[in-house]
């Protein structure tokens, strides 16, 4: 119950930041504040943009922007790894959010069968991902923009505070949460399969497990609205 | 452009402005706790509600009819009665202490006079005026194991009675409760006289035992044999001369109301009630006349256990042993072939007793110990004594403080077992039961395969086959360990409902079809005066030898001979242990001694005895002994298939029938074939019978249709008159979930990993369970574990396969996790180096200033 509540607001609450922070690039500077004006554009925006989706050749766009921005930022043959990761990681946590909140017995049968399968490869990926990318989010480095990506991206207005920030910190912030996220979901995953850990062990890794992915999907949606989908584009 | 200008009605005070938007979350956030608190509050109450009338039990709802009718007699008969009212509760209370006294009292007969153990024709003891002076008998027969019809239905299945005819192969299993598959007696035609007269060899009185006058049928002997009252002695009674097996020849013999005298060894009790003329009565006393057959059944007590006031010394326990629990509730693997064999269950072997467990007070609601049990007993938790509740305890699951549960029960740690085989499956899945091999097994349980009876005669019965251990999905989504039975019985059809036809009808109906091992021992009986001293005689057919046994039937034998037997041909033989030899050896008979025509003589007048419309004979070759009034004659008959000897020579003689001036042997074709088809099987019908019993009841009954049930299958004549089979809902398994015994967690299922369950050639999901039955055929129900349980068989196996990579996974997995690891603590220290850094130069620079 707690769980289901507190992912959902969790992740319907940065979504509606994430898309309002795209509508509001839509807007000159002086528009850019929070206002009933502004909230009412912006529903109406939403609006439109989800409806948008409702054809097809909406899908076949974002899918082509999103093989692009792959081969674009991934070198060769290693995009592969790129799309294992997210074609396996979309599974997950589809999968895991669907049984979650709609299934009071949670993941079972086939879809379980699979969600392990795809667990190994994300792992895999991750890691790969990990060893392609991290320099690129260390410390010090200066993000998508800077080395591994061609165009320099403007940086993340801030409504709370008014201002804009530097799009890297959110983009190494959204990428290190996701690896972190990763991390503890193979670690219960891999506690839950050892048969060293007694029951009330197991319950945490089930919980640790459950919100870890949470955190991992705030994490994709941050790092999918600062680091692959243009700020100008609305997705 | 200006806000003011685009929107000119807009007002300052609807703009939206950081205090309202604060406002706005407050509310809606008070809103939602709002929402979620009474959501919480109405559904705790709501399943509090829920559980209120599924709790009050029939215990209750007695105590509060009790109350009732107690208060209506205050009411109308004034405060005097109030204090007559409470003093009729024949309840002493408990002192407080732990043991139980020495029982030193006077014993009652039925009419409440005291017993005098001298007295000659003493009367036997009731144990509703004997013990009820101080625990009352009418709570005490509310009781789990005495209220049978009354029994709430909330409860879980548990072993049913089973109904076992062996002659035309029934095995329907019956109870007074409410589940599917059982059969209840009324709807086949069970008075409490029957039931009792069947199945009171388990019972322990009370109940269906001691019937109102409204419910005594006609068919009854209850004013012969006396009621069957709750027989305390039977779990209290801590003397070594409580004997389980003197109850039940008591019960057998119909003497209800000296069975609990016989059995506790107070006195021995001879005579027969059930010998004895509907028309007697217990105040008519003993029949000077009949000292032989009819014998009234008389006690003769053993004054050593009265003292001079005939006070009986009583050695009765508070909690009874295991012992006494046994006698009525073991289980044994059929393929446990001595005692040695057989294991215990573990609590037992830790020192606990049954009634350790399985508590209750004076109502006698004994806690039965699943998790959920809804039949509330005064003053016990019963959720502390499941197994949860003793190895769990009050300490919380995920941690914390609290005390462990009864006795020191050791608190298990369940490593590397997922959560939700906590919730899906029973405790009892991986502890209790036999080990699951490839196919259950079959077993004998106390009440349906009488065991722990012990006499001249094997009681132990063959029937019904139970089997065990199925993991079959209840209601509640659990999976839960079983025993399991498929009802066999002759029915009726009417419309889509199957009615049970009583094996009496059908015997009745088909002579000469279903009694064929009777009819072969009866006969070979006969032969005894042919055998040589010790010897018993048999018959070897085809590869198979048969001989009578103590309970009418056959024991059958399988032999290896040197060549092939001749098909629908037998040979006499006669049986000492491992010896066998012919029966019969040649001779001649004109030169036969008087005294082998003595013996030929016995056999025939046997014979005739048996078969009073046939005409009994021996032939050697032409020449047939048979009776003439009584006499035995000798002559010459002329029949082609009789073999016969040269002038002089010995020839094997042969018993058999005189029909028509022919010669026909003693054992009819029919039986013989029957008896080869079913052979050391353990069925006990062919096709071909069950074919002909159904065509002698439609022929009888033309305007009717009926089948036979056996094995998962309906069988019933099609329009040609051959078996068919089909399925019917009352044809399906029953199945009740199985506690003990009880394995160690060292022989617990998955023990080893996980793999002992989830494996590509698993036990538990892949065992095949094959529908047996009284029938021998090939079509049986057959169906995999996993059916029953509902967790699909292929599933079950991509499944099972995936613990084939599950290592390499489990690899694959640890190296990632370290690698991650690794460059999460790279960057970990690479920013506190970046932060430090920051941290020194701004010192610097506060330093510089």
């Amino acid at each position: 119950m707690l769980f289901g509540i507190g992912s959902f607001l969790l992740i319907v609450a940065l979504g509606l930041r994430l898309t309002f922070g795209r509508y509001l690039n839509h807007l000159k500077e002086d528009q850019k504040k929070l206002s009933a004006e502004a909230l009412k554009g912006y529903f109406n925006w939403l609006g439109g943009w989800g409806k948008s989706y409702l054809k097809l050749s909406r899908w076949d766009k974002s899918l082509d922007y999103f093989i692009s921005w792959g081969q674009k930022s991934y070198r060769s043959w290693t995009v592969w790894i790129f799309y294992a990761l997210a074609l396996s990681y979309l599974y997950l946590s589809l999968s895991g959010i669907f049984f979650a909140w709609f299934i009071s017995r949670g993941l079972f049968g086939f879809p379980l069968l699979l969600h392990v399968a795809c667990g190994g490869l994300f792992a895999v990926s991750l890691m790969a991902v990990l060893f392609l990318r991290a320099r690129i989010y260390l410390p010090l480095s200066g993000g998508e923009g800077s080395k591994g990506a061609p165009e320099v991206a403007p940086d993340f207005y801030c409504l709370a505070l008014n201002r804009y920030l530097p799009r890297i910190y959110f983009q190494a912030a959204s990428f290190w949460l996701f690896v972190l996220a990763g991390f503890f979901l193979i670690l219960s995953t891999l506690g839950s399969m050892l048969p060293y850990f007694n029951f009330p062990a197991q319950i945490l890794f089930f919980n640790l497990h459950r919100w870890s992915a949470v955190i991992s999907i705030l994490a994709a949606m941050l790092a999918l609205d600062v680091i692959i989908v243009k700020p100008g584009q609305a997705g | 452009m200006k806000r003011s200008s685009l929107k000119p009605e807009q007002s300052p005070a609807r703009r939206l402005t950081w205090k309202k938007l604060g406002q706005v979350i407050i509310y809606a956030v008070c809103s939602f706790l709002f929402i979620f608190v009474t959501l919480q509050v109405s559904s705790r109450l709501a399943a509090k509600d829920d559980k209120r009338p599924q709790e009050k039990t029939e215990a209750e709802k007695i105590e509060s009819e009790k109350t009732k009718a107690q208060k209506r007699n205050v009411e109308t008969k004034g405060i005097i009665e109030k204090i007559t009212l409470e003093e009729e509760v024949k309840q002493i209370p408990w002192t407080r202490s732990q043991i139980s006294p020495l029982h030193r009292v006077p014993l009652m007969d039925e009419f409440n006079e005291q017993i005098v153990p001298a007295a000659p024709s003493a009367w036997p003891l009731s144990t509703r005026y004997s013990c009820a002076p101080c625990h009352e008998y009418e709570t005490i027969s509310q009781g789990l194991h005495f209220n049978l019809k009354k029994r709430p239905a909330v409860d879980r299945p548990s072993e049913p009675w089973v109904l076992v005819d062996d002659k035309t192969g029934v095995q329907l299993p019956i109870s007074y409760a409410n589940f599917p598959g059982l059969w209840k007696p009324d709807q086949i035609g069970l008075s409490d006289w029957q039931l009792v007269s069947l199945f009171g060899r388990n019972l322990n009185g009370g109940g269906p035992g001691e019937p109102g006058e409204k419910e005594v049928t006609a068919d009854s002997r209850w004013s012969v044999s006396g009621r069957l009252e709750i027989n305390c002695f039977g779990c209290h009674n801590g003397s070594p001369l409580q004997d389980h097996s003197e109850w039940v020849k008591q019960v057998m013999r119909e003497n209800f109301r000296w069975a609990a005298t016989a059995a506790s060894g107070l006195g021995e009790v001879k005579g027969m009630a059930s010998r004895l003329p509907s028309t007697w009565d217990i105040i008519d006393g003993p029949n000077p006349d009949d000292h032989e057959w009819a014998v009234v059944p008389e006690v003769k007590y053993d004054q050593t256990l009265f003292d001079s006031q005939n006070n009986a010394l009583l050695n009765l326990n508070y909690q009874p042993d295991d012992s006494r629990c046994l006698a009525c509730h073991s289980v044994t693997a059929r393929k446990a072939e001595t005692k040695a064999a057989v294991e215990r269950d573990v609590h037992a072997l830790a020192g606990l007793k049954c009634v350790d467990c399985h508590r209750n007070d004076l109502s006698h609601q004994m806690v039965r110990g699943f998790q959920g049990e809804k039949t509330a007993i005064p003053g016990i938790k019963q959720d502390s004594l499941t197994c949860a509740g003793c190895h769990l305890g009050e300490k919380p699951e995920k941690g914390g403080e609290g005390y462990a549960g009864f006795l020191g029960a050791p608190r298990p740690a369940h490593r590397g077992i997922p959560k939700v085989h906590f919730e899906r499956l029973a405790c009892t899945v991986c502890h209790s039961g036999l080990m699951p091999e490839k196919e259950p097994q079959e077993i004998y349980t106390s009440r349906a395969n009488r065991l722990g009876i012990f006499g001249k005669a094997n009681w132990t019965a063959d029937y019904p086959l139970i089997i065990e251990p199925v993991f079959v999905r209840e209601e509640d989504n659990k999976i839960y360990p079983e025993r399991m039975m498929w009802p066999a019985f002759w029915a009726e059809k009417k419309g889509k409902e199957l009615s049970p036809v009583a094996a009496q009808t059908v015997l009745e109906i088909s002579p000469g079809i279903f009694e064929v091992k009777e009819t072969v021992a009866s006969l070979l009986n006969c032969l005894y005066p042919l055998a040589e001293e010790g010897f018993d005689p048999a018959v070897l057919i085809s590869n198979f030898l048969f001989e009578p046994n103590v309970d009418g039937s056959l024991d059958v034998h399988r032999v290896k001979l040197n060549k092939k037997a001749d098909e629908g041909k037998f040979l006499l033989m006669q049986k000492k242990g491992s010896e066998v030899k012919l029966l019969l050896t040649a001779f001649n008979p004109d030169e036969a001694t008087a005294e082998m025509e003595d013996r030929i003589l016995n056999v025939l007048n046997a014979l005739k005895l048996q078969k009073p419309a046939k005409e009994p004979v021996l032939a050697v070759g032409k020449v047939i002994y048979r009776l003439e009034e009584g006499y035995l004659q000798k002559e010459e008959i002329e029949q082609k298939e009789l073999k016969e000897g040269k002038e002089g020579e010995a020839v094997l003689p042969a018993p058999g029938w005189l029909e028509d001036n022919t010669v026909r042997p003693l054992f009819d074709d029919f039986w013989l074939k029957t008896l080869v088809e079913l052979g050391d099987s353990g069925e006990l019908l062919t096709e071909e019978q069950i074919t002909l019993g159904l065509k002698r009841l439609s022929e009888a009954n033309p305007a009717r249709e009926f089948c036979y049930v056996a094995s998962g299958q309906v069988f019933s004549l099609d329009k040609d008159g051959k078996l068919k089979a089909g399925q019917h809902p009352a044809a399906r398994a029953v199945s009740w979930p199985l506690a003990h015994n009880v394995r160690p967690a060292q022989q617990a299922l998955g023990k080893n990993s996980c793999t002992d369950c989830h494996s590509l050639n698993s036990k538990v999901f892949f065992g095949k369970i094959e529908a047996p039955g009284p029938l021998k055929t090939r079509v049986r129900e057959e169906r995999l574990s996993s059916d029953l349980m509902k967790t699909g068989s292929f599933f079950q196996w991509i499944f099972g396969l995936t613990f084939a990579v599950r290592p390499a996974l489990k690899l694959v997995l640890a190296g990632c996790l370290l690698v991650i690891g690794l460059i999460l603590a790279v960057v970990i220290l690479r920013v506190t180096g970046k932060v430090s850094k920051i941290a020194d130069e701004a010192a610097q620079k506060e330093n510089r200033r």
